[in-house]
Order: C-alpha cells, then sequence, then structure tokens
C-alpha cells in the first residue's frame, strides 16, 4: 500500500477513483508544449510584432516559458492535487503504488526526497556530461571538439549553472533533507507537503532551460551572468536566467518546508538541545537559501528585464561593478549552502560508524551557525582584482576568520574519532576523503583570500582546482556517502562493501590526481575560460583530463552500483544495520505506510553511545 | 597517553618534512616565473602562509590517517567504543585559541602588512619618474600606448600589439576598456583583466572607469624566454577572451630606446 494514499487521505481533498489518465509526465509536457504554443504566439504574433516578425522573439520566449513551465506543474498533477482542491472540488487522481508514484505530482515527503534524488542525479549526470566535453577539448590546446570558442563557453556556463542550481544546492538539500528530515525529527510528513510536490517539478525544468539556451544563442559569460558581458550576448542568456529562476525557487519552497518542519513537526521530547546534526545542517542552510535566494532571484530578473524589454539596469546603474557585487553577495553564501550539508554530514555519520559519542557537539552546532552567518560578510573577495584597495581588508578579515567556525567541524569530526572502534564502511571512507579534500580546499582558501596573493591567483585555474576541492571535494564525496549510509533506509538492501570501497578510492585518486595538478596550472599562469591556450600547458592538463574522465567514470560506476544494489542487494533482516540512534532508523527500512505509526517520544541524546538505551522511549516495534 | 605520543610523533615527522618540500620548493619559486618586485612581495606572502598552513595541514592528514589505522577496524558488526566521552575541555581551548591566533597574525601579516606595502608603492611621490603605458581593452586585443615617447600604438611589424618594458624600472600601467575604432557606443566596452602572469599580480580593467597598476621590473627577459611573460585576458570577455593577449619583453634601457626609436621610425 502506497503511503501516498494515506497522505492524501488524511488531508481530505483527494479522492481515489479507477479512472484512467494519461502518464502525468506526458500530460505535464503536452500541456506545457500547447501553453508555449498558444502564448507564444500571442506575443511575438499579436501584443508585441517585430519587425520581420520572427515566431520566436525573446518577450515571447519568456512569457511562452512561463507559461509552459505553469502547464507543465498543472500537467503532472498539481491540477488535481493543488488546484481543485483549492476551490474545492472533487478530484479524481489515481496513486499507483509502484515505480509510477516517482513520475507524477506527490505529497509524501518521502516519493518527493526521491524525486530530488533523481532530479539532481539526472542534473549531476548532464552537467557531468558537460565537464567531459570541456576537458576533453582542453586536451588538446587548439579548438578539436567545439568548432568555436562561444560554443566551449556556452558549455562551461552549462555545466557551472546546471551543477550549482541542481546539484550543489538541491542534491542534498531537497533529495536527503525532503526524505529523512521528517523521519529524523519523528514526523509522519513534512510542513508543506502540496507546496514540497511542487517545487520538486520546477528542478527537471529548470534543468532543461538551461541546458537548452544554446538553442536561443550562445552566452560567454559562464554561470555568473556577468553584465555587461552578458548584455551582449545573444539570446541563449535569456535561457540562462529563465532556469535559475525555476531551480532557485524551487530551493526557496524546499527552504521554507524543511525550516518550517524543523521548527514546528519536532516529535515530543526532541527539544533544541536533540536537534540531529544533519537537521542543523538543513536548518542553517535552508535559512541561508531564505535570505539570498530572493536577493540573486531579483537581479536576475532586473538582468532578464534588460535582456527582453530592455531596462538597461546594469549598464545605466554607473558602473558594472554593481552586477558584480549583487551577484557574489549571493555567490558566497552559495557556495556554503552547497558544503554546510556536507559538514553536518560528517557529524552525522561519524558517531554512528564508531558507536562513539559526538565530541563537542555544541561546537560543532555552533559552527555551522557562525559559518551560516560569517559567510554573507565575505563576498567581495571575489573581487579583490576590481575594488579599491581600501574595501579589501574587511572582506579579507572576515574571509580568513571564517575558517574558525569551519574548523570546528573538524574539531568534532577528530575528536568523535579519536580511540573510537570506526567502522571503516564506504561511508566512513567517503567522509575522511571528503575531511581530506576540504581541507585542501580550505588551506588554499586562506592564501586566496590573502588580497596580494589573491591578486596573482584568482581567475586562474587555481581557483578552479580550489572551488572544485571544497564543491565536488566535500560536498560530492559526503553525497556519495550519504547514499551508502542511507541505502539500507531507501531500499532494505546493503550495497557491496568491496566494490564500495574499490569505487570509493577510485574516485578519491582520479579526484586528487585531476584537480590537484590545476592549482598546479593556474600557478604556471592558466587563466580561465580558454578552450585555447599556450603550447607550454598543454602537458599537465593532458593529464588533468586524462584523470578527469577517469573520476567522470568513477562517478557513473559508484551510480550503477547504487542503483543495481536498490533492487539486488542482499536484503537486510535488520532495520538499523548501522546500530544507530537517530530517529531514522528507528522507523523500518524502508519505512512503510507511515513513518511512524506512534509518534516517538524522544527522552535521550542521539549521539550518546556510552550505553545502549536507545533515545526513544519504547522503540516501536523492537525486532 | 601512548597514542597521543604516537600520533605527537607521526604529526612532527610530517610536519618537518613537509616544511623541508616547502623550503624546497621556495627556492624553485612557487609562482614559477616572477618579474616583478611586487611579484615577490606576493610570492613572499604566499610562502609564508603555506609554511605556517604546514603544521596545520600536517595536524589534520596525520589525525585523519591515524584514526583511520589506529582506531579503524575492518569488521562491520556494530561494537559500542570502549572510551566514550562528551568534550575534552583543554584541546578544545587550545583549538580555539590557535585558531583565532593564526588568524589575527595571518591578518596581520602578510595580508595588511603586504597590502600596506602595495598602498605605499602607488603614493605619487614614489612615482614622480615612472614610465607610463596607456593600456586599451577593446573586445578583443591589447592596445598600448607610450604618451611620454609619442608611441600610439606599439606593435610589431606584423601589426600585433606588443609590450616593451625597461629592466628595473616602476611602470605605471593606465588601464581603460573600451574599444577606440568604435567610440560611438559608450556601452560597447566590458570587464576585462590585465593579468602577465610572471608580474605575479593583475587588475580588472572596468568600462567607464581608469585603473592603475604599478609595478617594478627586476628582469630582463621576454615571452619566448618563458611564456609567462605575455599579457593575458583573465576575465571571461566573450568568444574571444583566449585569443585576447600579447607578448611582453623586458630589455635593457639601451635596448629599451633602440626599440622606441624603431617605433617611431614604423609609426612615421
Amino acid at each position: 500500500m502506497s503511503s501516498i494514499v494515506s497522505d492524501l487521505k488524511g488531508d481530505g481533498s483527494t479522492v481515489m477513483s479507477g479512472r484512467k489518465m494519461m502518464p502525468p509526465v506526458v500530460r505535464g509536457l503536452l500541456w506545457a508544449l500547447i501553453a508555449f504554443l498558444i502564448f507564444n504566439t500571442l506575443i511575438s504574433e499579436v501584443f508585441d510584432r517585430m519587425p520581420y516578425h520572427p515566431f520566436v522573439t525573446r518577450a515571447s520566449v519568456t512569457v511562452g516559458w512561463l507559461a509552459a513551465v505553469c502547464a507543465w506543474l498543472l500537467g503532472v498533477g498539481v491540477w488535481e492535487g493543488v488546484v481543485k482542491p483549492a476551490f474545492g472540488r472533487e478530484t479524481h487522481w489515481e496513486t499507483p503504488t509502484d515505480w509510477r508514484k516517482y513520475f507524477m505530482y506527490s505529497t509524501d515527503h518521502r516519493v518527493i526526497g526521491m524525486q530530488y534524488i533523481f532530479s539532481s542525479f539526472g542534473g549531476f549526470l548532464i552537467a557531468g556530461f558537460a565537464a567531459m566535453l570541456m576537458r576533453l577539448e582542453l586536451l588538446n590546446r587548439n579548438l578539436w571538439v567545439f568548432s568555436n570558442p562561444g560554443a566551449y563557453l556556452s558549455t562551461v556556463g552549462i555545466h557551472g549553472t546546471v551543477m550549482m542550481f541542481s546539484v550543489g544546492t538541491v542534491g542534498l538539500v531537497g533529495g536527503f533533507g525532503n526524505y529523512l528530515i521528517p523521519l529524523m525529527i519523528g514526523s509522519n510528513k513534512s510542513a508543506f507537503p502540496r507546496l514540497s510536490g511542487i517545487s520538486q517539478w520546477l528542478v527537471p525544468a529548470g534543468i532543461a532551460t538551461v541546458v537548452l539556451s544554446p538553442l536561443l544563442g550562445q552566452w560567454t559569460t559562464g554561470w555568473r551572468g556577468y553584465q555587461p558581458l552578458a548584455g551582449q550576448d545573444p539570446a541563449g542568456i535569456v535561457f540562462y536566467y529563465l532556469g535559475v529562476f525555476a531551480l532557485t525557487t524551487s530551493s526557496l519552497m524546499v527552504a521554507i518546508n524543511l525550516t518550517a518542519t524543523i521548527l514546528f513537526k519536532r516529535a515530543p521530547g526532541l527539544t533544541w538541545n536533540r536537534i540531529p546534526m544533519f537537521a542543523w545542517g538543513m536548518l542553517t542552510v535552508s535559512l541561508l537559501n531564505l535570505i539570498w535566494l530572493p536577493e540573486i532571484q531579483m537581479t536576475f530578473l532586473l538582468g532578464l528585464l534588460g535582456a527582453i524589454i530592455p531596462l538597461p539596469f546594469f549598464t545605466q546603474v554607473g558602473s558594472p561593478l554593481t552586477y558584480l557585487e549583487v551577484f557574489w553577495l549571493f555567490g558566497h553564501p552559495e557556495v556554503y549552502i552547497v558544503v554546510v550539508p556536507a559538514f553536518a554530514l560528517w557529524q552525522e555519520i561519524l558517531p554512528v560508524m564508531g558507536q562513539k559519542t559526538l565530541f563537542a557537539r555544541q561546537w560543532g552546532v555552533i559552527g555551522l551557525v557562525f559559518v551560516m552567518i560569517l559567510s554573507g560578510m565575505v563576498w567581495a573577495h571575489h573581487m579583490f582584482t576590481n575594488m579599491s584597495n581600501g574595501q579589501m581588508l574587511p572582506f579579507s578579515f572576515f574571509t580568513e576568520i571564517i575558517s574558525i567556525p569551519t574548523g570546528f567541524a573538524y574539531l568534532v569530526a577528530i575528536g568523535t574519532m579519536w580511540r573510537a572502534r570506526l567502522r571503516l564502511t564506504t561511508p566512513t571512507l567517503l567522509v575522511l576523503m571528503s575531511l581530506f579534500n576540504f581541507l585542501i580546499g580550505g588551506v588554499t582558501g586562506v592564501m586566496l583570500a590573502d588580497p596580494v596573493v589573491n591578486l596573482q591567483l584568482h581567475d586562474s585555474f587555481f581557483v578552479i582546482a580550489h572551488f572544485h576541492y571544497t564543491i565536488i571535494g566535500a560536498m560530492i564525496f559526503s553525497w556519495f556517502a550519504a547514499f551508502y549510509y542511507w541505502l539500507p533506509k531507501f531500499s532494505g538492501r546493503m550495497y557491496n562493501e568491496r566494490v564500495g570501497k574499490t569505487l570509493a578510492v577510485w574516485i578519491f585518486i582520479a579526484f586528487n590526481a585531476a584537480f590537484f595538478q590545476m592549482f598546479l596550472l593556474g600557478l604556471h599562469g592558466m587563466n580561465r575560460w580558454v578552450p585555447v591556450y599556450p603550447g607550454y600547458l598543454q602537458p599537465m592538463n593532458f593529464e588533468v583530463s586524462i584523470f578527469a574522465i577517469l573520476l567522470g567514470i568513477g562517478f557513473v560506476l559508484h551510480l550503477i552500483h547504487i542503483a543495481w544494489m536498490w533492487h539486488h542487494g542482499p536484503l537486510l533482516n535488520d532495520r538499523n544495520p548501522w546500530r544507530s540512534k537517530t530517529l531514522e532508523w528507528q522507523a523500518a527500512s524502508p519505512p512503510g505506510a507511515v513513518n511512524f505509526e506512534k509518534i516517538p517520544h524522544v527522552v535521550r541524546s542521539f549521539y550518546d553511545y556510552s550505553d545502549e538505551r536507545m533515545a526513544v522511549e519504547e522503540p516501536a516495534g523492537e525486532r | 597517553m601512548g597514542d597521543i605520543i604516537g600520533f605527537v610523533v607521526a604529526w612532527i615527522v610530517v610536519a618537518v618534512l613537509g616544511e623541508w618540500g616547502v623550503s624546497v620548493l621556495k627556492q624553485h619559486s612557487l609562482y614559477y616565473y616572477t618579474i616583478t618586485t611586487q611579484g615577490l612581495d606576493g610570492e613572499n606572502a604566499f610562502g609564508f602562509i603555506i609554511t605556517l598552513l604546514v603544521p596545520v595541514f600536517a595536524f589534520i592528514v596525520v589525525m585523519l590517517l591515524y584514526n583511520m589505522i589506529r582506531f579503524g577496524s575492518l569488521k562491520l558488526q556494530a561494537q559500542r567504543s570502549p572510551k566514550q566521552f562528551y568534550n575534552n575541555k583543554v584541546f578544545v581551548s587550545v583549538w580555539i585559541v590557535i585558531s583565532i591566533l593564526l588568524n589575527l597574525l595571518f591578518f596581520v601579516h602578510p595580508t595588511a602588512s603586504a597590502i600596506e606595502q602595495m598602498f605605499n608603492s602607488e603614493e605619487a611621490r614614489y612615482n614622480r619618474h615612472d614610465l607610463i603605458v596607456n593600456v586599451t581593452a577593446r573586445q578583443w586585443q591589447w592596445l598600448f600606448s607610450y604618451p611620454q615617447y609619442g608611441i600610439t600604438q606599439a606593435q610589431d611589424a606584423n601589426g600585433n600589439s606588443v609590450l616593451y618594458l625597461p629592466n628595473d624600472r616602476t611602470i605605471k600601467f593606465v588601464l581603460r576598456s573600451y574599444d577606440p575604432f568604435h567610440t560611438y557606443d559608450p556601452n560597447a566596452g566590458v570587464v576585462h583583466s590585465f593579468w602577465v602572469p610572471a608580474f605575479g599580480m593583475k587588475q580588472d580593467i572596468i568600462p567607464g572607469e581608469t585603473r592603475y597598476l604599478y609595478i617594478h621590473t627586476n628582469k630582463i627577459t621576454s615571452y619566448s624566454v618563458n611564456p609567462m611573460v605575455r599579457v593575458q585576458c583573465a576575465e571571461v570577455c566573450g568568444p574571444g577572451h583566449p585569443f585576447m593577449e600579447a607578448p611582453v619583453s623586458v630589455v635593457s634601457n639601451a635596448d629599451f630606446q633602440a626599440w622606441v626609436a624603431q617605433q617611431k621610425k614604423l609609426q612615421s
């Protein structure tokens, strides 16, 4: 019996019946196509005819896109799930119990979490493919994969945009957050299930928009959409603005939902002092999202209006630096939105794997919160090369001291592992690798925080290596750790430990071999955004490309392994294979129709392994 | 206690080896190739940070490895760790104090001290006899002119822009981004970044603003000696971005005068 059914019945808004309908995703695509054609035609042929009346103009494609996204959302089920019930109408909405439930609108946080995980993996594969194309191009100093630099730069932009907005900010938050947070805080649903159901379907729309942007023309700005260059670019930049708008709106809805869930849906006894570390991570990240996403949405909206009306705000406001400032005002919190969940995961997984009490937990929480606060005060370190000297010092100061709360994550991790009986499972190994990689990212971050050093390293491959160490090295490695750690929870099955570890070592070696050499490339004078570069840099670029491609293969093999074990791994006869005390493992694996038949009552810490007592009063259904 | 001693010994060994490696790297130049005093200042700051961070880096890496090897277990069965503790106030206090002190130190030196030095080198009183080079960045070309010598556009025999600089001289680059061939569109300019990797620093060029970059050359060299001696746009400026480069030569004063005379002949 699907859990969606019971959830919907609980909402009392949807009535089941046996009526046949088109598969929701197909219906959504069809409705989107129809809506696009209608609204695009209205604008380009009726309301806003241009000279030589092209069928698709910048204005028409924007309005057509808006209509298409709304129609897509309605088509996948928002019509029956939200709109009709809102007007008191009876709806007929059949929810299948098999895989098809993942391909339609849902209000079940676990289904939504899985949908987010699929979507962000899709984004990861697409943007990863773009990265492979880029590295293939850089294998050789001349243009040989792409026919022109603009095509290369568009690929760079698609890679960065999709990775940032559909993987970095989504994978651990929309995916694991939606699935696990209600389980971890002892709730059967999230605070705003309908909102959450809508938000997921914006992700595929956003990814598709960004990926299809070359249909409208190249854009050469990279993921930042820098003005005034963006103002010169052909119309592809319009789909960049629109795609990012869809993706950030999705993340904003996730943030609202997760914040409210953590604040208001906690089980009795789950006090602020007992909030799980991963939930702390989700809470801080969600607050960052709530603060900064609206800011960047307004910026991109102004950029979009500049492209379609035109309303040249950023070129007429006085200085092109305005755009850079408001972009990085969001841009730096963004990288902490990506990495803070990883910090939280280290502190979640290590005590379980070591069966040892979490060390200095309060400092771990303080670290997460202060990283969140300070991340809004460092943005202009992205602009040392173009700001006046007098502005450098404060930003350099805050950038350096953000390493203090970041270090607390290490303090907690190290103290927890010390003298533990640390089980070296695949998640443990990936967490250790993530700690190592982020250390390199952090140390090079201290170098980049120094303005005089930054003036040499900025906009070079050193910076590329630095932020890939923090994003792939920390976040993606932790993301895979999370997959292996919670695979038994999702599927009730276990992965193959030997395959998992071998592949973990594989990606660790390939990643470090590829990206460490990028530091050297940067120091040696390799600048960013170049498909063509001087010959002396070719040997090292060749090596980087080979290892990068091996890294890509390693990631795909991980995915194949996880996907295979999801359905064919050995079945567990234990709901809690890691012997964790956190709440999500007290529910069945995989959870049944509802997470908890009886809402658990929390009586002590989840991270105290000094005795065998569980953190909940009479864990439901002792096995 | 045994674990602590074992760890500390391993940490010291790795840190010392690391420092030795860094000192070897420093002798080979951390920036590969630097031809300005400003670049050397940056390189020294870089070296100072690395030197201080090696023990920190070694602490964490050795800790991760030590934990993994000493306390790691390949058995999958969960077994409670015999040692359990919530906190260690001494360790946490030392950690926090050291991380604060290290950050304050980095802020004072090299951050503030090196910026101070940079401010100073840009003071007008130190720059009365600079060679002025006007740099114009257009999409996608560098244009160099030498107003003190009446050279309006320095170029080689093929018409490609070249940058010639005398050795042991302070150069004041005046940086502007606009298209002198399309002056009817004042908004055509985009952000560029003036970067000679061997200079050890760069400066972005913002349309509508005039910016300055001061360097003091200290080595006779050229693009053919080391390809890092080239002007390269470092900020994405459209499809032509990778091609926006120009070779640089740093020559003796006599050779520079000869080059000026040759440029003037070319111009007339």
